[in-house]
């Protein structure tokens, strides 16, 4: 087996530490990263950007994107800021890498069709950074759900809440990220009911407000959304921003699921020790379990090896941005809201 | 009133019954009038059976309606013509306008009427209610409020929707009480729903989103699941201070692991028999009735609550969200 080449482009997403980390410490596989745009905020490897990072954090830098990919990686990731997710794929599917793209996908329709086109013109896999779904547990529950546990499934109930984050202040810069707690953190649970009931969005209705970190959000930081499918299920979901800044951990993820067989509730990062801090009074909780990242970027990687087709793919990357975009319509409109399909390709 | 303990009339001997004829009995002398089943029920837990109507409205001080939630404002109307205070179960009626009648009609006789939206007097959600109007949490961002339990079959009228208003009148209208007394006043709500009408395996949810004037969103989740399932509630509440929720299947202060196993309510709430809550409930309406103070639900409320369920109602119909009039017009 030949080393891999994998390229990380930018730093802007916190979650390129995460991923370079796990990518590096794989046997066969060889990171390099660059993050030309990037400025440290501090002195902490979550405040790290550009070549401070990867020298903390020990892999290869290349100082702009056009080095990085001269060096011809059989893979990219992209962790830029959501609206540059674009032309980074454009660029990485140009130089004939295979791709894996932070979610959400990206923040127009039109922005995501052209990756798609990009992808296919060049003949490479671009797959959507959804981990939550590599989770084991939510692998338990498909297969609950696929043996018939659940009977006729007609709902589901998810809250992906976090805090407003802070060490990347684009996340609440609507130009970069293309919105605020909606295009952020529906598309996790979106992506999980996609895989869940194979089923298209038809219409979604959506609430939203900046309440909570008035003066720092430039958008809505609560979300309420409710989605129905073609098959009848009907999903709601909460993607607020709503973990107080003093919370022990960022935030969380869970998923209510009910049918005629019963219920199934997942707490994806739930577990944990919790106690007190008698220094400061704040609660403990120290979680543990699985690291999805690694089990995705696994998946990722032996589809890069093998040629298979990997999921979530494009696809889903779109049909998850639809459910976010026909969110951010049904606020702006105070609508229900048609879902977009994915129209056929024009290409490939 | 009188110096003899207070006599209540119970009109109906149905699941909820259950609940209230026992904690009526602790608060004075009962009386029961059903169609069916006041003999079997009155022999269950006490009090003495009557055989009309109006010879129980002639025999008592105050009447609780526990009747089927088509026949509440029939019921409540005789009463309130009566002259008798009234405690009615929730929903005080299936259509806006009788809500407002009833409410009208209580007001100008000076009668007192009081909806049973027991969950006002749970614990979780009065220490809920305490945390938002001491504020400890702030101005209200975003709340979650769900429910779940077993399909309702005990009685064919549930399935009915042209008779119980289905899942979001029946039962989650308990939790658009609950958003709109901890939130304020609504004015947009939409809604979605599925179900499976199975005759032996009946299922139902909704969800129902709620814009408060405030600000404030409200998610609202309500699910009527297969016949095994036990009843849960949760909440998750957060404002620009501090956030506080509940999860009814984990805060427990008994576990047990018996070879045979205890039974399971998927029709009602566990509920800590020496802080019952519909005995607060009834004891709070009564106290009010007898001249004590105002108590924490008003007849008002209860038709406010019908209205934001019968808005939800309307946007499962339109597809739309429905905006919600002004309070006045509600009650006009």
């Amino acid at each position: 087996m030949r080393g891999l080449k994998v390229a990380v482009m930018s730093f802007a997403h916190t979650h390129a530490l995460g991923y370079m980390t796990s990518l590096a410490a794989m046997p066969g596989v060889e990171v390099r990263g660059s993050d030309p745009d990037g400025t440290s905020t501090g002195e902490s490897v979550g405040e790290l950007r550009g070549r401070a990072l990867a020298d903390a954090l020990g892999v290869g830098y290349a100082d702009t994107f056009e080095e990085l990919l001269a060096w011809g990686p059989d893979a990219v990731v992209i962790t830029s800021e959501n609206a540059r997710h674009r032309k980074l794929v454009e660029l990485a599917a140009a130089a004939g890498a295979h791709i894996l793209c932070e979610k959400p996908l990206a923040t127009t329709w039109e922005d995501g069709l052209a990756m798609r086109e990009a992808a296919a013109t060049a003949g490479v896999m671009l797959m959507v950074a959804f981990p939550v779904r590599f989770a084991s547990a939510f692998t338990r529950l498909r297969s609950a759900y696929r043996a018939g546990a659940l009977g006729h499934l007609i709902t589901v109930r998810g809250a992906n809440n976090g805090m407003l984050p802070r060490s990347r202040d684009w996340f609440a810069d609507p130009v970069l990220s293309g919105g605020g707690a909606l295009i952020d953190h529906v598309v996790h649970i979106a992506d999980m009911v996609d895989d869940l009931i194979d089923s298209e969005p038809v219409s979604v209705t959506a609430i939203t407000n900046r309440t909570l970190h008035a003066q720092r959000a430039g958008a809505e930081t609560a979300g309420l959304v409710n989605i129905t499918y073609e098959n009848g299920v009907i999903a709601a979901i909460d993607c607020s921003w709503s973990k107080p800044d003093t919370s022990p951990v960022w935030g969380g993820l869970t998923l209510h699921v009910a049918g005629t067989g019963g219920t199934v509730e997942v707490d994806f990062f739930g577990p944990a020790a919790h106690g007190i801090s008698s220094e400061t009074g704040l609660p403990i909780e120290s979680r543990y379990g699985p690291n999805f990242d690694d089990a995705m970027l696994d998946t990722f990687i032996d589809a890069v090896r093998s040629g298979r087709h990997a999921q979530p793919d494009v696809h889903v990357g779109l049909r998850t941005l639809s459910i976010v975009l026909a969110a951010q319509e049904s606020v702006r409109t105070g609508r229900t809201v048609p879902v977009v399909r994915e129209p056929a390709a024009t290409s490939s | 009133m009188t110096q003899h303990p207070p006599r209540i009339g119970l009109v109906g001997a149905g699941g909820i019954a259950r609940a209230h004829l026992p904690n009526l009995l602790r608060l004075g002398d009962v009386f029961v009038y059903s169609e069916e089943g006041a003999p079997e029920l009155v022999a269950a837990y006490g009090g003495v059976v009557v055989h009309s109507l109006d010879e129980l409205l002639a025999r008592v001080d105050v009447v609780d309606v526990v009747v089927p939630t088509f026949a509440h404002a029939e019921i409540v109307r005789a009463a309130l013509a009566a002259g008798k205070p009234v405690i009615s179960e929730k929903p005080l009626a299936l259509t806006d306008a009788d809500a407002s009648d009833l409410v009208a009609r209580a007001e100008h006789a000076g009668i007192p009427l009081y909806p049973a939206h027991v969950v006002r007097f749970f614990p979780e959600y009065v220490r809920l209610k305490q945390a938002v109007d001491s504020g400890l949490l702030g101005d209200l961002a975003v709340l979650r409020l769900s429910r779940s339990g077993a399909f309702p079959t005990r009685a064919a009228w549930y399935a009915d929707h042209a008779l119980s208003g289905g899942i979001i009148m029946d039962q989650m209208i308990h939790d658009l009480d609950m958003a709109r007394w901890l939130a304020g006043e609504v004015v947009r709500v939409s809604a979605v729903t599925a179900g499976i009408p199975d005759a032996d395996n009946p299922v139902q949810a909704a969800h129902v989103l709620l814009t408060h004037a405030s600000g404030a969103i409200s998610q609202v989740s309500g699910l009527w699941g297969p016949q095994h399932l036990a009843f849960t509630t949760e909440y998750s509440v957060t404002g620009t201070l501090g956030c506080l929720s509940h999860s009814s299947a984990a805060e427990r202060n008994y576990r047990s692991d018996l070879a045979a196993s205890e039974a399971v309510d998927g029709l009602l709430p566990r509920i800590d028999p020496a802080e019952d809550p519909y005995y607060l409930e009834l004891r709070e309406y009564l106290g009010a009735i007898l001249g004590g103070q105002v108590p924490r639900v008003s007849a008002a409320d209860g038709a406010i609550a019908v209205a934001i369920a019968n808005a939800a109602l309307k946007s499962l119909e339109t597809g739309q969200p429905t905006d919600l009039p002004v309070l006045s017009e509600v009650l006009a």
